[in-house]
């Protein structure tokens, strides 16, 4: 990527810069009877670049046949969520200083998941299992003229679910799901954790059901896995863990 | 418009077990359930020793013999260490589902490792002593 800066001099070069080489999985549905692995080099990379940054560079510069989903590159909207060195992440919230350049970066989709194309990953099955926990507020009266009101502590125990943003990080690193393709996993046990402990939901129940089922939380052996993978750093564990205690604790 | 989208084969969830980062915790689960099959393997073989209590006392008693050799000891003592390491870490799984031990668990992962080894090590004087304080 010499061409960068094409009116800048040889002193004016950026020196801070580094190379690195990017191991990407590749898979055209068209073409490949399985993914495969294509490096790219990238010059002239700063390190507070994200991994996002550098597969722009190579989708716009060198290969534009590279497929992978992205919308706000700002860690809001959950699209990009693929496996970085083996771990998954957001590609726009690593950067490229956090994780080792000196040997080829690898990038994989999501695992588990089905591969659509290169990066892309069909997500159907994670939003299915994420709509059998009832993720909605559920109540048997109407609506109050104001706002459903709720005290100060019963909205702060809220308020680490919801700041899940759906990347599909978390349930695809889980290996209870790789070994079970029925478990829930555990950004769908986040959201009945969120709906179930609302203070102002009137149903908990509905929402425990798919919950407490042979799929449900007693699913997850606390490998962790999903806390180290959550780009929002929510502690998912401890949220399943209550699910847990509810359900052990409660009057039949 | 169709597409075929790329599906691993199933078969291939263990082999991701270990290709992806590894962490305090997935190590403990790693090793806890390697130990608990250790842990199995090793009750089918305690009670096909016992079965020769069915052959008389001095069957048992010739058979306890050999297994107060040294490598029998030594084969104890590491049996020590997977209960030690798979009954400290099973504490620890409790504490997470049914405490607060999901804020604190690699803590409590590095307590595990502390007494476990603390325990083995003064295993290994118990089951020792007569071979090295003896004389």
């Amino acid at each position: 990527m010499t061409d960068r800066n094409p009116g800048l001099s040889e002193n004016d070069r950026c020196y801070t810069c580094m190379t690195a080489t990017f191991r990407i999985q590749r898979y055209n549905p068209e073409k490949d009877a399985k993914p495969y692995f294509k490096d790219y080099t990238l010059t002239d990379l700063d390190p507070t670049f994200r991994v996002l940054d550098a597969l722009h560079e190579i989708k716009w510069k060198i290969d534009g046949t590279l497929t992978f989903r992205r919308s706000c590159a700002h860690g809001m909207c959950g699209s990009d969520g693929v496996r970085i060195n083996g771990k998954n992440g957001l590609a726009c919230a690593v950067l490229l200083k956090d994780i080792n350049t000196s040997k080829p970066i690898v990038i994989e989709p999501l695992p588990f998941l089905p591969i659509i194309k290169d990066l892309t990953v069909d997500q159907s099955d994670f939003f299915r299992k994420y709509e059998m926990i009832k993720p909605y507020l559920i109540t048997h009266e109407p609506p109050p003229q104001m706002e459903r009101l709720q005290s100060p502590e019963d909205a702060e125990l809220l308020m680490e679910p919801t700041k899940c943003i759906m990347c599909a990080c978390c349930t695809t690193s889980c290996p209870s799901l790789w070994s079970n393709e029925n478990y829930l996993g555990p950004a769908a046990i986040l959201r009945g954790f969120r709906f179930a402990f609302d203070s102002r939901d009137e149903a908990p129940e509905d929402h425990m059901a798919a919950m407490d089922s042979q799929d449900g939380v007693w699913r997850c052996h606390t490998i962790f896995n999903c806390v180290e993978a959550c780009p929002k750093e929510i502690n998912i564990t401890w949220h399943i863990s209550q699910v847990k205690k509810q359900l052990v604790t409660m009057e039949l | 418009m169709s597409y075929t989208p790329y599906r691993e084969p199933f078969s291939a969830w263990n082999k991701l077990i270990l290709a992806y980062r590894r962490h305090s915790g997935s190590w403990a689960y790693i090793l806890h359930r390697l130990t608990g099959i250790g842990l199995v393997a090793y009750l089918f073989i305690h009670i096909w020793a016992l079965s020769s209590l069915t052959h008389g006392r001095a069957a048992f008693a010739e058979e306890m013999k050999t297994f107060t050799t040294p490598p029998f000891k030594v084969g104890e003592w590491l049996l020590g260490a997977l209960v030690m390491f798979h009954a400290f870490n099973g504490i620890r799984i409790a504490v997470v589902d049914l405490a607060n031990g999901a804020k604190y668990h690699k803590k409590l992962l590095g307590a595990v490792w502390v007494t476990g080894v603390a325990v083995v090590v003064l295993m290994f004087f118990l089951i020792f002593s007569t071979d090295l304080f003896a004389k």
